[in-house]
This record gives structure tokens, C-alpha cells and sequence, in this order.
């Protein structure tokens, strides 16, 4: 008797699963991806290994991934973005102190979410090129086993490839960052946003 | 083997009577029936919007189209403007419910969640919030068929039944676990929006949080497919309830926008545009 029910909710399950799998694509690798995530597993062989966890290591920690980071991220390319019409019409020594400040504040948020890394699942979905221009769609599972969509946008230089966008969950941190930012210039003034920026950053350490 | 009457549709289907783990859920074969029977309504229901729209939407699909594929190119687009279009006349009074409801969060939701969170642990908190969001399927699987996605609404029913038997009323989300089928995020505002409702005057409700004119519309609408819009009858069990509902949800959100506000150097606008981007991309997929 049990057994033939137990089929038919073998059966429906395959079914809708069957419906619902029509439009997941498949997994892929590439280029793009292979630079992703060799970013990625460095970071996290370094923020799960054990030895590395001691209080003593802390700055140790924190310098090795600022590294990993750094090889990857066009901070360079994040500030003009976020500045966008607003970058034009600054100063030399304007843009390079925006630059310095604006990768602090992005390099540390990226710092915080990594450190909280806690064995979420990292699964490398599809990749796009365009041109000098890629995108690579990541998919994290979260202890909680809620599904998180992640884009990395990357530009071409040179021969290597180099993050300048993430967006989660499709909300891009680069076009948040600039509606922030042109509505602080807007209000008031660049100078004000360079002070903001600066406070967050000291408050942040 | 046993020869008996059978009168489940999918006996000639399935083979040999081994036992097997699921077996011990049903013994109806009423709801392989219903099952067949709802999966045949959902693909027929479901085409019917997608084939009205065929002919009125077509122009607008190929506007969309159109507007994206002149996005594409986006070489040295910091040059120009790629500023949000935000309609925000109402700031002054959303500034203010903004700070109202992060004190609120601050002085209040997060000591409570905070205390609850001490008291029962992570995996039985998880299995309330299950529970809630399968009590919930009416308003995902209704607005899949509104937006006349059929497999999106066979998803949230067959989500429905496996997560209502195996998971045990809810409490498991068995479909996840066991089969991988995600649940389907689909809400009266983000029908609106496939429609072509734009988002209309941002709102910044006091306890609801961030929304717009098209999301308020959307939310109330879909309070009439909220079971506990039905039950209890006594508002105070109702309010009850929905209290509950947010300090364990919140419980298990601890930190996040904590974190949101640490990256933000404008926290209202950081919320402001965070909360249109998802709702654009929510309404895209």
C-alpha cells in the first residue's frame, strides 16, 4: 500500500521539478570564471583556515586577503563610476584622494562580508563577454539554504580581466554608491561628500 | 507480489512495490488526482494570460528590447548621466519615518529578536519562518498565474503539497532540501509591474519599511490572499501573530542592516535606490 503512494509523490515531485528546471541554465567554465573564482577560493582558504583565525594572525588575516582583493578590483574604475558626470570637473588632486578613499570604504565593506564567512556554498553559474566587457553570474547558498544571486561585472585590460561592478540580488553596489553620492554633490558639495567619506572610513577602522 | 484495484493515475507508471522513504506520507490515491488535476489547470490557466498578452504587449515588448540593447554598449558611460529617475516629492516626510523606523529597529525589533534569538536555536527558528512563508503560497502561486508563468505556479504547488505533507505543515521546507525546487518570489506589486506599472512616488511607511506607490497597492492587495486575513477573528491574535512573525524573521536578519548602514555614506538614499534596483530586477526575472 505505502509503496505506491510513495511513487506517486516520486513521480509528481520529478514532475514539477521537471517544469521548474526547463529554464535553470547549465553549469559552465570559462575564462571569466576561472578568474572569479580563483579570486574567491583564496579568500576563503584564507578566512577558513584555522590557523589564521587566532587573534594574534588578525592583521596577518586581514593584509593577505586586502591582497587577494586587490589583484582582482579596479578600484580605479569603481570611483569614476560612482562619480560619473561629476568626475569630469574634478582636480588631479581631487580624483586621486576620491580614488584612494572610496577603495578604503569598498575594500573594507568586502573585508566585513568576507570575514563573516561562515561555509556558504559558492556555485559558478554562467558567463557573458562582451567586447572588453564580462559578467559572471554566481549563485551563493547561505547556512540559512537561502539562494543569493550575485553578478560580477568585469573590464578587460590589457589581457587580464578585472572586477569594477557586484551586484546582489540585482541591486548593482556601483549605481548605489552613485545615487548616494550625486545626491550629496547635488545638495551640497564634493567637499561635504569628502568629509562624509572620510568620517565613515575613520569610524569604520 | 499483491494484485489489487487501483485507482491512482500514475499506476502504470510506477513499476515494482519496493518501499521507499516518501512512501508512508499518503494513503489517497484522491491526491494524485488532485495533483494531475491542478498541474493540467495550471498550464491551461496559466497560458491564457501569456496568449491575451501576446497581441496587446508586443509593442511594448519591443520597446523593452529595444531600450535594452541600445544599453548595451556602455563604454565610458561615467562620462553621462546615469542618474536615477527616483520620484521622491515626499523626502522630507520619508527622511523622517526612516529615522523613526531605524530607532525603532535599534531600540526595540533588536533587543527583543535578540533575546528570543538566546532562547531557541537557529534550526527551529528557521522551521517558524517556513511555516509562515508556506502559509503564503496562495499570494506567490496566484501572481505566478497573474503573470502568466504556468511552471512557476506548477512550482509553488507542488512546493505547497510537498512541504505541507513531507515538511511536516510547513515547518520543513522539504522542496529546497530534498529537491532543490526554490520557491517562486512573486507579489501583487511585481504584477503590476510586468503589466508595465511604473513605480510611481517613493514611500517610506512607518514599520513597513521602504515602498512605492505600486508596492503599497500590491501589498494591500495581497493581504486578501493572506490567510490571516481570514483567521483568527480576534485583531489582537491577528496583531499577535504578526509580532511573532517579524521578531523571528528579524532573528534571523541580525546584522544586516547593520551592515547596509556601515557601507552607506547617505544611508536613506543607500536604502532608498536599494530597494528600487531589487524591485526592478524582482519584476525583470
Amino acid at each position: 500500500m505505502t509503496a505506491r503512494y510513495g511513487r506517486v509523490f516520486f513521480m509528481s515531485a520529478c514532475l514539477v521539478f521537471l517544469l521548474s528546471s526547463f529554464f535553470s541554465s547549465p553549469v559552465w567554465a570559462g575564462e571569466l570564471i576561472d578568474k572569479v573564482k580563483e579570486t574567491t577560493d583564496k579568500i576563503i582558504a584564507i578566512v577558513s583556515n584555522p590557523e589564521m583565525k587566532k587573534a594574534e594572525k588578525a592583521a596577518e588575516r586581514k593584509r593577505l586577503i586586502r591582497e587577494a582583493i586587490d589583484e582582482r578590483f579596479d578600484w580605479d574604475e569603481m570611483a569614476k563610476r560612482t562619480l560619473a558626470r561629476h568626475w569630469a570637473g574634478r582636480s588631479d588632486a581631487e580624483k586621486k584622494e576620491f580614488v584612494a578613499l572610496f577603495g578604503k570604504l569598498l575594500e573594507r565593506t568586502y573585508l566585513d562580508k568576507v570575514e563573516g564567512y561562515s561555509g556558504e556554498k559558492v556555485n559558478y553559474e554562467d558567463e557573458t563577454i562582451d567586447g572588453q566587457y564580462g559578467t559572471v553570474k554566481v549563485g551563493i547558498i547561505t547556512t540559512q539554504d537561502k539562494s543569493i544571486s550575485v553578478f560580477y561585472r568585469l573590464k578587460k585590460i590589457g589581457s587580464d580581466w578585472f572586477v569594477y561592478d557586484i551586484s546582489i540580488e540585482g541591486v548593482s553596489l556601483i549605481n548605489n554608491y552613485r545615487n548616494q553620492f550625486n545626491s550629496i554633490i547635488t545638495k551640497s558639495s564634493f567637499q561635504n561628500l569628502m568629509e562624509r567619506l572620510k568620517s565613515n572610513v575613520e569610524e569604520g577602522k | 507480489m499483491l494484485k489489487r484495484v487501483n485507482k491512482s493515475p500514475f499506476t502504470a507508471v510506477a513499476g515494482s512495490e519496493k518501499p521507499s522513504v516518501i512512501a508512508c506520507m499518503n494513503r489517497n490515491p484522491a491526491l494524485a488526482w488532485m495533483f494531475l488535476w491542478c498541474l493540467s489547470a495550471a498550464l491551461m490557466l496559466g497560458f491564457l494570460p501569456r496568449m491575451a498578452m501576446a497581441g496587446s504587449l508586443s509593442s511594448y515588448d519591443l520597446a523593452l528590447a529595444d531600450a535594452q540593447s541600445k544599453q548595451e554598449p556602455e563604454e565610458d558611460y561615467y562620462e553621462d548621466e546615469m542618474i536615477e529617475d527616483v520620484s521622491d516629492p515626499l523626502e522630507p516626510f520619508n527622511r523622517a519615518m526612516f529615522v523613526f523606523n531605524d530607532k525603532l529597529y535599534f531600540w526595540v525589533l533588536k533587543p527583543v529578536a535578540r533575546v528570543y534569538n538566546e532562547i531557541l536555536p537557529e534550526p527551529l527558528r528557521l522551521s517558524f519562518k517556513n511555516f509562515f512563508l508556506n502559509l503564503l503560497t496562495p499570494v506567490r502561486a496566484v501572481n505566478c498565474l497573474l503573470q502568466g508563468k504556468p511552471d512557476a505556479f506548477a512550482t509553488e504547488l507542488g512546493r505547497f503539497v510537498i512541504n505541507t505533507t513531507m515538511g511536516v505543515y510547513g515547518f520543513g521546507d522539504a522542496a529546497s532540501v530534498c529537491f532543490d525546487i526554490r520557491r517562486k518570489d512573486e507579489d501583487l506589486g511585481q504584477t503590476l509591474g510586468v503589466y508595465g506599472a511604473g513605480p510611481g512616488v517613493y514611500i517610506c511607511w512607518p514599520v513597513f519599511g521602504p515602498s512605492n506607490i505600486r508596492d503599497t497597492i500590491g501589498m494591500v492587495g495581497d493581504g486578501f490572499l493572506n490567510p490571516l486575513y481570514f483567521w483568527p477573528q480576534e485583531s489582537a491574535y491577528r496583531i499577535g501573530i504578526s509580532g511573532f512573525k517579524v521578531v523571528n524573521g528579524t532573528s534571523l536578519e541580525l546584522g544586516e542592516y547593520e551592515s547596509i548602514k556601515k557601507a552607506a555614506i547617505d544611508p536613506y538614499v543607500a536604502v532608498r535606490d536599494g530597494y528600487q534596483q531589487y524591485r526592478k530586477n524582482k519584476i525583470k526575472e
